[in-house]
């Protein structure tokens, strides 16, 4: 009995902590500014594809 | 070279849209159909009692409130009619009867009919639009024949009576046929490695053909092509190139002259308004109904960029590159009315194909709708002369 | 932080500078909670995405995917101050758009010569343009319907600001000139930078919207037949299609697609799939009919960019070949009815009834909801969700076979735009009157697409008309593609110094006024 509450236990600390994790990326935006960080970077990844510009 | 008898004939008469043979055709009781566009057959719109007039705008000055009208992102060809209609400078026209050919063109028209600008005093006046088709095939050609019966025949019948049978249509052609004929043979001593004729004055006298009556033309035409017959050229040729112009619309003479003044002449049009293929003649049998076969001409032949298929695209750089051999050209001007869409495109692509395919030295200018004399416009042609003469040596070409 | 319609100061979310936006809103609990949840299925949906190699592979080879990294973004721009059935009519749509999209890219890629390289797949694609109405393609449920353009720019535009820049840049490199639709030409762009996905059996072309639409595909079609060994087909929809005397030809133009695709596919017409569709296509016209109808009383509950954004997707794109947009139509349907009883208001004051009319500008799709947030403006419809109500054929009969002919040509000469900016002035001019009156409008948003000549071309003749009927009418011009040349504060500036000067109002949200978004996505 006191295994399956601990099991309860656990699985209940992990959502919690996923959401309070989750929601504090999703209240404060934290998604958007990491991929705002990456796109600088990716723009200079596209500079260097070779490319065969014609009409 | 001595001046040519009647070209000043020819010049006056593009000084006006409602110019003297117009007043004369209508003073005889002739109908005068108005319209704008390649598109639109001109045979049908000279059956017998009728005639045909390609708008124009001469002497355009100011465009503030076609502009108002249309804002300034229209082409100022479309600006620049819309302006003079409102003007009342085309209240001459007893019809007037135009495709959507572009979105600018029909705009112009409708602006021209809200603001009821034409047709003052005019009873039986009337606006036709007709739908053309985009693509050269057996669709696009049932699709014409029936807008030609609906908006050009139907109308000018029941309104003014003109006789639409084949009969009448077949003699419409045949005059058609015979100006067409005289202007290629005016227009052959181009090819010449010495042309006893300018760009220039072939321009007059071609776009004379597009807004006078051509019954009343014929004489002068006739006179004209017999006088070359026998016209000595200069001895020493005053240009330093051969250029083809292709692309949009161009009714401005000032603008091929700017080009010869540059040093560059003009052997082949291959523009709207300009004589390929637009004064190539209708060939028509005996088998089939002389609309369906004029249809067919216009549709198979037509260079606007407006016909979208596969084939009708790759024709167009095709044309230009069988025209610039025939003609001898030594290099091409794409130029483009500003603010034309379809030409925009057209430019682009053709002075690409034909300087990377088809190796010709090509000049892309846009420009407004009346050049006048600009400075601009002459330095980058001059420049253009340039680049093909130091070609030219490259290639040994100078020391022959 | 509130629950309460109107309480927050929107414009506070704004950073000086940054692509992004400090944070997202607290709505109350309950429309958080909705809210933090639907975002959720947003991140799984891009998860599924990026697992797959290939995906990953197309991110860094095509330009255009960086911009994908703004979809969350994308959604909150377009729910700023919504609550309730509003927030969740909202969610409706833009996840269900989220959705296919991804299934869009997804595909692509697979069949894309360059990355998943899946020739059986690409054997059974259809390539057909942005702009194009999918009604063609309602008869061949086992073939793939693929735009490229549309996730390359469409929905790249929608997603960042400037995202056609750089190909608006390579076209006029090319020597196209600057003064044509940044839309084709940004499409063109893709094609000569050599950024578009290779795929497909063949391509089916069309004429809708514009010349330049038209031009631009024939640069589109130049690499893809010449190059890619793609057959195209070009499919030319009459420009007057109001007219009786162009119906046969734009049935026979159907005829010829259809015959096109089963020879390039190997597949045959099933008319069993088609009248499906055909009844899905019925019923979104339903749903849409009684949405408007709603927007005509006092309490509007469908429209701004809610009702602008899906309709553009469903109605063309989509052309009742997605069963999951007809449940879509249902629970918005549902969720618009349960408002309206209620006589809820979405947002806490209503000022004035807008027809938005014109093409808007793109790169500011959610410029509707800062009219509703800062105006208190409630653009009731626009021109580009008044398209045809026709109702198809749905019988599989021998006669009804060939009336769906024409029903299929009736769709795509009217598609969304094209239906108002061609087929004469009595579409785009005359009947923007008929519905003022019908929605009892007090003002009139018209957009000025300043590179979009069917439109420019009307300019003096729509303002005449305003001063006639005695409705204010505001010009907002743009560049549709390009806030290069008329930015998104460019666009409120129109509007504020309007609601200013001639009605002598202030905002109700004066921190949407001015906003610091010139560097956003």
């Amino acid at each position: 009995m006191s295994l399956f509450l601990n099991i309860i236990k656990v699985v209940a600390i992990v959502i919690v902590a996923l959401f309070a994790l989750t929601f504090t990326v999703y209240f404060f935006n934290l998604d958007m500014k990491l991929t705002a960080a990456i796109y600088p970077w990716l723009n200079k990844q596209y500079d260097k594809v070779k490319r065969d510009q014609h009409l | 070279m001595k001046d040519l008898k009647h070209l000043i004939f020819f010049e006056n008469l593009l000084l006006e849209a409602n110019n003297e043979l117009i007043q004369k055709a209508q003073a005889e009781g002739s109908i005068c159909v108005a319209y704008t566009c390649e598109n639109t057959p001109e045979p049908l719109l000279n059956l017998p009692g009728c005639f045909s007039a390609r708008l124009r705008a001469p002497r355009t000055g100011s465009l503030d409130i076609s502009t108002y009208y249309m804002t300034s992102f229209l082409c100022e060809y479309s600006r620049a009619l819309l302006e003079r209609a409102i003007e009342g400078g085309y209240n001459f026209a007893d019809a007037i009867i135009t495709p959507d050919g572009c979105s600018m063109m029909n705009r112009c028209i409708e602006n021209m009919e809200l603001l009821k600008t034409l047709g003052k005093g005019k009873d039986k006046f009337f606006f036709e639009y007709m739908e053309i088709p985009m693509k050269a095939d057996d669709n696009g050609l049932n699709l014409y024949v029936l807008q030609c019966k609906n908006h050009i025949l139907k109308p000018l019948n029941e309104k003014y009576g003109i006789d639409v049978s084949d009969e009448a249509i077949r003699k419409a052609v045949a005059d058609h046929n015979r100006i067409c004929e005289l202007i290629r043979a005016i227009g052959d001593f181009r090819k010449e490695d010495n042309p006893r004729i300018t760009g220039y004055e072939f321009d007059v006298i071609n776009l004379a053909t597009y807004v006078a009556p051509k019954y009343l033309l014929l004489d002068k035409l006739e006179e004209t092509l017999e006088e070359l017959k026998t016209r000595e050229p200069d001895e020493k040729s005053r240009f330093r190139a051969r250029v083809l112009v292709a692309g949009s619309e161009v009714d401005d003479t000032d603008f091929i002259k700017l080009i010869e003044d540059a040093g560059a002449y003009v052997c082949a049009d291959r523009f709207c308004y300009g004589s390929l293929p637009g004064r190539n003649p209708i060939i028509l049998n005996d088998e089939e109904d002389a609309l369906t076969q004029i249809c067919r001409t216009y549709m198979n032949r037509g260079e606007c960029p407006r016909f979208m298929n596969t084939d009708k695209m790759d024709h167009r750089r095709i044309y230009v590159d069988e025209l610039a051999k025939e003609y001898k050209a030594d290099g091409i001007i794409y130029q483009q009315m500003k603010f034309c869409d379809p030409w925009a495109y057209e430019k682009m692509m053709g002075s690409q194909i034909l300087r990377n395919k088809y190796g010709y030295p090509v000049l892309a200018v846009d420009r407004p709708y009346s050049i006048g004399v600009s400075g601009q416009m002459t330095t980058r042609v001059q420049a253009f002369v340039e680049s093909i003469e130091i070609k030219k040596i490259q290639r040994g070409d100078a020391n022959g | 932080m509130a629950k309460e319609v109107g309480a927050d100061r929107l414009g506070d979310f704004y950073k000086e500078g940054s692509l992004v936006r400090k944070r997202r809103e607290w709505r109350g609990l309950a429309d958080t909670m909705y809210d933090y949840s639907r975002w959720l299925k947003i991140m799984m949906t891009l998860g599924k995405f990026v697992m797959k190699p290939r995906n990953v592979k197309a991110m860094f080879r095509y330009r255009w995917m960086a911009n994908y990294l703004a979809v969350p973004m994308m959604v909150d721009r377009h729910t700023q101050g919504l609550r309730g059935e509003y927030l969740r009519i909202c969610h409706e749509e833009q996840d269900l758009v989220i959705d296919d999209v991804a299934k869009l890219l997804d595909s692509l890629f697979r069949g894309d010569r360059r990355i998943g390289n899946d020739k059986k797949f690409s054997d059974k694609v259809v390539l057909v343009d942005e702009n194009e109405m999918t009604a063609v393609m309602m008869g061949f449920p086992t073939l793939k319907c693929l735009s490229r353009e549309t996730p390359s720019t469409y929905v790249s535009v929608l997603l960042n600001q400037y995202a056609a820049c750089h190909y608006i840049d390579v076209a006029q490199e090319f020597g196209l000139a600057g003064d044509v639709c940044p839309m084709p030409e940004a499409e063109a762009g893709v094609s000569i930078d050599d950024d578009a996905p290779v795929l497909g059996a063949c391509a089916i072309q069309c004429n809708t919207t514009c010349d330049g639409s038209l031009l631009g595909n024939g640069v589109i079609s130049q690499r893809l037949e010449k190059e890619d060994g793609i057959p195209v087909f070009q499919l030319a929809a009459p420009l007057r299609h109001r007219e009786d005397d162009v119906q046969e030809y734009a049935a026979q133009e159907i005829r010829n697609a259809i015959a096109f695709i089963e020879k390039h596919t190997g597949v045959k017409w099933d008319w069993k799939a088609y009248f499906e569709c055909a009844k899905r296509v019925n019923y979104a016209t339903e749903c849409r009919q009684e949405w408007l109808e709603m927007n005509r009383t006092p309490y509007p509950q469908v429209f701004g960019s809610n009702l602008a954004l899906y309709t553009e997707t469903n109605y063309m794109a989509i052309c009742g070949r997605v069963a999951a947009f007809e449940k879509a139509d249902r629970k918005i349907t549902k969720l618009a009815r349960q408002a309206y009883a209620k006589k809820k208001m979405a947002a806490k004051e209503y000022r004035h009834r807008a027809i938005v009319w014109g093409v808007q500008s793109h790169y500011y799709m959610d410029f509707l909801v800062w009219l509703l947030n800062c105006w208190g403006i409630v653009p009731l419809t626009d021109m580009l969700s008044m398209v045809s109500t026709k109702k198809l054929v749905t019988e599989d009969t021998p006669e009804n076979r060939e009336q769906a002919i024409y029903d299929m040509a009736w769709l795509t000469e009217n598609m969304i735009m094209r239906n108002r900016t061609h087929g004469g002035y009595k579409v785009l001019l005359d009947e923007l009157w008929e519905f003022v009156e019908m929605f009892n409008a007090d003002m009139v948003i018209l957009w000025e697409h300043m590179s979009c000549k069917a439109l420019d071309g009307m300019h003096g003749l729509f303002e005449e008309k305003a001063r006639e009927k005695g409705i204010p009418l505001v010009w907002v011009s743009h560049d549709l593609f390009d806030p290069r040349i008329i930015s998104r504060q460019g666009v409120r500036d129109q509007i504020n110094s309007f609601m200013h000067t001639v009605f002598n109002e202030e905002p109700i949200d004066p921190s949407l006024e001015v906003l610091p978004d010139e560097k956003s996505w």
